[in-house]
């Protein structure tokens, strides 16, 4: 921002806090990066608002008036305003557009995209009045659900917007950006019409320890340096629950198992696969005995696994 | 402040982010519809563009003294701006990628149809 935030709002030094909120306002009416598509303007309400940060506080605005701050102190991350949001295609606060007799060339288009449909934010969409019977409109929402949840199904309580809890059944196998439709749970119906539907679009949340490929899970699993060398048995998590799991002798990390039938559950009911992916973790103190062992070891068992590499 | 953050707010985040909100004013907005978080089990997630949109919506009703219907009305202008504009951007990448011939049969039309040329004799 400018070093004189005086100058960014135009406004001398005596300003009282009054005018200084004036100003601010005044250069925000014309210049909001969300309200006019000029750039210069941009750069303004930056300064402006930089600027007014800094001033709209008695105290600081007399810390920098002493010269103990300046204004670059002020300097706050770049905002990111709605229209950075607002312009993509999936907008969820935009309703349908309507191109007269153009819409089946909109549609050739633009069509097919991932829209939230012709929702918009409730009330906030003029739908048509009338005294005649109307159904209600579909109210669309996101509803965000852990891994576990959509893998196993289950039930999510969630409140609407307008206070009232529900509890939302998720089938099993739900994947992300599948739509729920709740039948009479939108917007009232108008004379003797029914209500509308809600429409969950669900978001999977992301897991740590669970990704999801198509229809496949995959998961990694550590193990233990003996359990690498000697094989074993080792319990895994699945969707279903623990079971056990069989490393082979040798087991190196990156190395995958493959868990028939544990994985999504797909539309047919049939079931997706279970990846283990195997991680070797060392002991978290390597002693005397086993480094000398190694050493021993190398000396007559020497290998290289980063042959034909660069 | 953390408007970016890839990870949706929480209530008590947003709240924080957004000293000049109160909690009634947030669930009134959410009642009327003005931002629609995420539902989750443990309550309202907001999103970048939801930060984004409530900020804006703090603006205007400072600004302008906008509330309920006269906010909804600008809100919905804006989305729809931003809708067409982001359309409008997706149409002239299209055609700036087309050929010069082709570019020139579309100037023709929509000279035709969209700009009037004024003369100075």
């Amino acid at each position: 921002m400018a070093d004189d935030p005086y100058a960014a709002l135009g406004v001398p030094k005596t300003a009282s806090e009054a005018d200084i909120k004036k100003a601010y306002r005044r250069i925000a009416k014309t210049d909001h990066p969300d309200l006019t598509a000029d750039t210069a303007a941009h750069d303004r309400f930056k300064a402006a608002s930089a600027a007014y940060d800094l001033l709209k506080d008695p105290e600081q605005r007399a810390r920098f008036d002493r010269g103990e701050i300046d204004a670059q102190g002020q300097e706050r991350p770049q905002r990111r305003y709605y229209r950075d949001f607002a312009e993509a295609g999936d907008n969820p606060y935009r309703g349908q557009s309507n191109y007269g007799d153009f819409s089946d060339v909109f549609e050739d288009l633009f069509g097919g995209r991932a829209r939230p449909g012709a929702g918009g934010p409730r009330g906030f969409q003029g739908g048509g009045a009338g005294s005649f019977d109307m159904r209600g409109s579909d109210h669309r929402y996101t509803l965000e659900v852990d891994f576990m949840t959509a893998a196993r199904g289950g039930t999510t309580r969630i409140t609407l917007p307008d206070g009232h809890a529900l509890d939302v059944q998720i089938p099993a196998g739900t994947r992300d950006g599948q739509t729920i439709r709740l039948r009479g749970q939108g917007g009232p119906g108008m004379g003797n019409a029914d209500a509308g539907d809600a429409l969950l679009t669900i978001t999977v949340a992301d897991d740590p320890d669970w990704r999801r490929n198509g229809d496949d899970v995959v998961t990694t699993l550590p193990i233990t340096l003996d359990e690498a060398v000697l094989g074993g048995k080792v319990e895994a998590q699945t969707i279903d629950g623990p079971v056990m799991l069989t490393v082979p002798r040798g087991a190196s990390s990156g190395q995958r198992l493959r868990l028939r039938g544990r994985g999504l559950k797909r539309a047919n009911g049939t079931r997706g696969d279970q990846h283990v992916e195997l991680k070797i973790v060392m002991p978290p103190r390597i002693d005397d005995a086993l480094a000398e062992f190694i050493a021993n070891w190398r000396a007559d068992n020497a290998y290289d696994p980063r042959r034909g590499q660069q | 402040m953390t408007a970016r953050a890839e990870h949706p707010m929480t209530r008590a985040e947003i709240l924080e982010a957004l000293p000049d909100l109160t909690d009634e004013e947030l669930d009134a907005l959410i009642r009327t519809g003005a931002v629609l978080p995420v539902a989750s089990a443990a309550g309202p997630l907001f999103r970048g563009i939801d930060v984004a949109r409530l900020r804006l919506i703090l603006e205007l009703e400072d600004f302008y003294a906008l509330d309920g219907e006269r906010l909804a009305l600008v809100m919905s202008l804006i989305d729809q701006l931003n809708g067409l504009r982001g359309d409008m951007r997706a149409m002239l990448q299209a055609v700036a990628a087309e050929e010069p011939e082709t570019r020139a049969r579309l100037r023709r039309v929509i000279r035709e149809t969209r700009v009037t040329i004024t003369r100075e004799d």
